[in-house]
């Protein structure tokens, strides 16, 4: 657990690094098609060109990566990342809409601020990617999911991969406080949409009937109801996620589900069906009674029926500590995970299913985005020590560390 | 003279002595408040006598043995070492290449209070009708059934302080329990562990009477409103004091009404009852800490405290703990400035350094809060090594509850609260396997019947109520 007096020394030499070409020397490379135990990697212009015996021997920069590992960059999917500086103050917070006529319509990207303090704290310590989920302010439809880059300049890769929706006992109360009734919306919004779709001119001429939603709502949920843009539920009662998967088969929707903290007890419904669950593995207590059956082998359990899942994390650091998704991976590793699936889930799985340019694998002609850590992966003793994004490394600097610095100097000569 | 209820003599006694110290002791015949109406009904069940053989322990006061040998008999540890006195009806345990831990203590915790589910039918942690309440107590709102106690006990914490919450200046009591199942809130009280008063600096009561345009809106009304509280209980603690004086001189004197509020208030400036008080920014926890000295009574620790390597020197030199979590901020304006070394840091000044988790997911896995708090300050060149590491959640943190002569390390005499790993401790791998309380086995990761389940599990997930 010491790989302490190397580690500042990488610290400095990658904070002002531009080199053209970059060798590890013999760290363990977790990829998505396995350990490769003390390998060498090399980045030539922000590419992986060679894993393994046939690297060139020298670079630019090298490193000994002796004791350390290396994955793909982590990919939290789940956050507000950039569209919150601080939680309580609401003019910063934009992740929700609070105006009953903009649910489905709302783009969470639109809101995103590549200048918050909360990207450089997120990406020194290995977050690469995040999707951005909006959450339900008036209504069971929350807006739409957009995927982040957080590298040197952070970016929208795609401002609407899924349309979001809650069903969980927030995203129903908003919905008449009843399970029945925000079925009862939620199908009249799908055959709206349907309708609205169909009859699109007459209805923007104003010569089709009345909708409940907004048109900017309802033709935001067309590609929606014509299969082409997954759906994004969020639920955890194992009876409300049969519900749904009942639900998306009858409009025939794209389903990912989001939560399902009593998936497990659903495991092979959900299996059955091909949906991808984005969950946090970190959750075993009845918080509510729509999580009675919280326990910390979900994860394993959903694995173990063949349900491809996407990690966040943990317990709600959704925002400013959304690098932690790790924790909760590590945790569901402690609680009988493989720790290659677990790896998958925050790097390969989400990338894979929302694509987009992100590889999410450490594979010969991706581009780097990748961590070093100074150990085993998923130790929390194991720090970010080289972070690349999109084939550049990122400086190790973040206001918290430069309130660190400071104070540590004043700290030393008192 | 007015007579309230008669308590036995020796209560009576037992009571003066705590409440006046050197004072001449107090005739029986005057009768004061009961300190302690609800006792604790914890008795230390009987065990038999065992040792721990040949692990790593990490001793919780700063010290990494290898391949040493823990006795426990009678609740207590007898011996730590090598080739130890065994008799021969000792129980061996082989502990061989095993990590073995004090019992994680946890000083900031809300179970039993806002228990789980987070129903509004449970959710009595925060009495915010008043922005002083002083006269409200912890324990009466924990439900000792709250499933969340046996998940942090399977995480190897066996002490944990509940507090109530932070939404008024001065919230009430806390407690301190030991983490065992129990019917009563009674029979989990740590039998004599001081009383806490919580406080709260900053944001939250502001905005909570602030919202209702009341005292206090702005953090100069938090401070107009703690100074009253002080003054009046300065004055409600002269009355009783003159009055055990004039009585004790022989003169006819009425007994001073109670005031519940206040009968707390006067137990700080007795030095009976310890402030934890809950303060983010390093400003606040200097007017805090001038108030203390203005009204004569100590804080035991700041809670969060997440700008206290801002203030680090003033922390040591005031004896004063900080108690942080490893890594969360930007919640709010007052959480903004949070640094991943900061628990390092205080330590580094020499100050008192505790890991709280005031969560309960966190509450399950202190070690992992600990190992990154670790790696933070390693991160910056520091050198903590977990043997150091581990007393941020163990001797420091029982230090601020004031029961570090009981627990906290793994030494002769202390209680035997140990934790055995099933990897090192700091491992994020690592999981509590056997968690002993006073001696006694309170859970057993590979034995069913020493896995403890509320009666709110039984029949939700399994008719055990078995819940990994």
């Amino acid at each position: 657990m010491k790989n302490i007096s190397l580690f500042i020394i990488l610290l400095y030499a990658f904070t002002s690094a531009s080199a053209s070409s970059i060798l590890i020397k013999g760290a363990d490379i977790y990829s998505a098609t396995g350990l490769l135990p003390k390998s060498n990697l090399y980045i030539k212009d922000g590419e992986i060109t060679a894993i393994g015996r046939n690297t060139p021997m020298s670079a630019d920069l090298e490193v000994n990566g002796n004791g350390m590992s290396i994955t793909a960059g982590l990919f939290n999917a789940s956050t507000h990342i950039g569209t919150v500086e601080v939680s309580a103050i609401s003019p910063t917070v934009d992740f929700y809409s609070e105006n009953e006529s903009v649910t489905a319509a709302l783009r969470i990207a639109d809101a995103f601020n590549p200048r918050s303090t909360l990207i450089p704290h997120n990406r020194v310590h290995g977050l690469t990617h995040a999707l951005l989920v909006p959450v339900s302010g008036t209504n069971l439809f929350s807006g739409q999911v957009g995927l982040v880059q957080l590298g040197n300049q952070p970016k929208v890769i795609h401002d609407s991969l899924a349309m979001a929706l809650d069903f969980t006992e927030s995203g129903i109360r908003l919905a008449g406080n009843s399970r029945a009734a925000a079925l009862v919306q939620l199908r009249q919004a799908l055959d709206d949409a349907k309708d609205f779709s169909r009859n699109r001119a007459a209805a923007m001429a104003g010569d089709h009937r009345d909708y409940v939603l907004s048109y900017a709502d309802l033709a935001a949920l067309e590609s929606v109801v014509n299969g082409d843009k997954p759906l994004l539920v969020k639920t955890h009662r194992a009876s409300d996620i049969t519900t749904i998967l009942a639900l998306a088969k009858e409009f025939q929707l794209q389903l990912i589900l989001s939560g399902a903290i009593e998936g497990w007890m659903v495991a092979d419904e959900i299996a059955k069906a091909g949906i991808p669950v984005i969950m946090d593995p970190i959750h075993n207590l009845p918080n509510s009674y729509e999580s009675l059956g919280a326990r910390l082998d979900n994860a394993k359990l959903l694995a173990d029926a063949g349900v491809t899942l996407l990690f966040t994390g943990m317990g709600g650091s959704d925002t400013h500590n959304a690098y932690l998704v790790k924790q909760s991976a590590g945790n569901a590793v402690a609680n009988g995970l493989p720790k290659s699936v677990a790896i998958a889930a925050m790097t390969s799985n989400p990338a894979k299913l929302f694509g987009a340019k992100v590889s999410g694998d450490i594979a010969v002609g991706a581009i780097a985005d990748l961590v070093l850590w100074g150990g085993d992966p998923l130790e929390l003793t194991s720090e970010a020590q080289l972070v690349l994004i999109n084939g550049e490394v990122i400086p190790m600097e973040s206001r918290s560390f430069q309130l660190r610095d400071r104070y540590f100097k004043r700290l030393k000569k008192d | 003279m007015k007579r309230a209820l008669l308590k036995s003599i020796a209560l009576i006694t037992v009571m003066a002595i705590g409440a006046c110290g050197d004072k001449a002791e107090i005739p029986a015949e005057i009768n004061l408040p009961d300190k302690n109406p609800y006792p604790s009904t914890y008795q230390i069940p009987e065990s038999p006598a065992f040792v721990l053989i040949g692990a790593n322990i990490l001793t919780g006061d700063g010290a990494e043995l290898t391949n040493t040998d823990l006795l426990i008999e009678n609740g207590k540890i007898v011996d730590i070492g090598t080739a130890l006195e065994i008799k021969p009806d000792t129980i061996k345990v082989d502990a061989k290449g095993k990590w073995v831990t004090p019992g994680l203590i946890d000083v900031h915790s809300h179970m039993g209070v806002y228990p789980a589910p987070s129903t509004s039918n449970h959710s009595d942690g925060n009495e915010m009708t008043s922005p002083v309440t002083a006269e409200v107590w912890a324990e009466h709102s924990v439900w000792p059934g709250d499933p969340q106690f046996e998940k942090a006990l399977a995480g190897g914490v066996t002490t944990v302080q509940i507090l109530p919450g932070s939404g008024n200046l001065i919230g009430g009591r806390g407690v301190t329990l030991k983490n065992i199942p129990a019917r009563t809130v009674q029979g989990m009280k740590f039998p004599g562990a001081p009383y806490s008063l919580k406080m709260a600096c900053g944001e939250n009561p502001k905005r909570v009477y602030g919202s209702r345009n009341t005292l206090p809106s702005t953090r100069m009304g938090n401070m107009a409103g703690y100074r009253k509280a002080w003054i009046q209980a300065t004055e409600y603690k002269r009355s009783w004091d003159d009055y055990v004086s004039d009585a004790q001189a022989g003169e006819d004197v009425d007994q001073p009404s109670r005031n519940l509020r206040l009968e707390t208030l006067a137990g700080v400036l007795e030095g009976d009852i310890r402030i934890h008080n809950h303060c983010y920014k390093a400003d606040e926890m200097a007017q805090m800490i001038d108030m203390s000295k203005e009204f004569g009574y100590e804080i035991a620790a700041f809670h969060h405290a997440v700008e206290a390597y801002k203030v680090a020197p003033m922390l040591a030199k005031e004896g004063i703990c900080g108690v942080m979590w490893a890594d969360w901020w930007g919640f709010k304006q007052e959480a903004f400035d949070m640094v991943r070394e900061n628990i390092a840091l205080v330590d580094y000044a020499q100050a008192c350094a505790v890991i709280h988790s005031d969560d309960p997911i966190q509450g399950q896995r202190l070690n992992q809060e600990i190992a990154k708090a670790m790696s933070a300050g390693n991160r910056m060149g520091l050198n903590i090594d977990a043997a150091k590491a581990i007393t941020w959640g163990t001797i420091n943190a029982a230090k601020s509850l004031g029961l570090d002569n009981q627990i906290g390390s793994l030494a002769a005499g202390k209680n035997a609260d140990i934790v055995l790993w099933t990897k090192h401790p700091l491992s994020i791998y690592s999981l509590a396997q056997k968690v002993w309380i006073d001696g006694n086995l309170r859970f057993d990761r590979f034995d069913k019947s020493v896995q403890p389940t509320s009666d709110f599990n039984l029949g939700i997930i399994s008719a055990e109520g078995a819940r990994p």
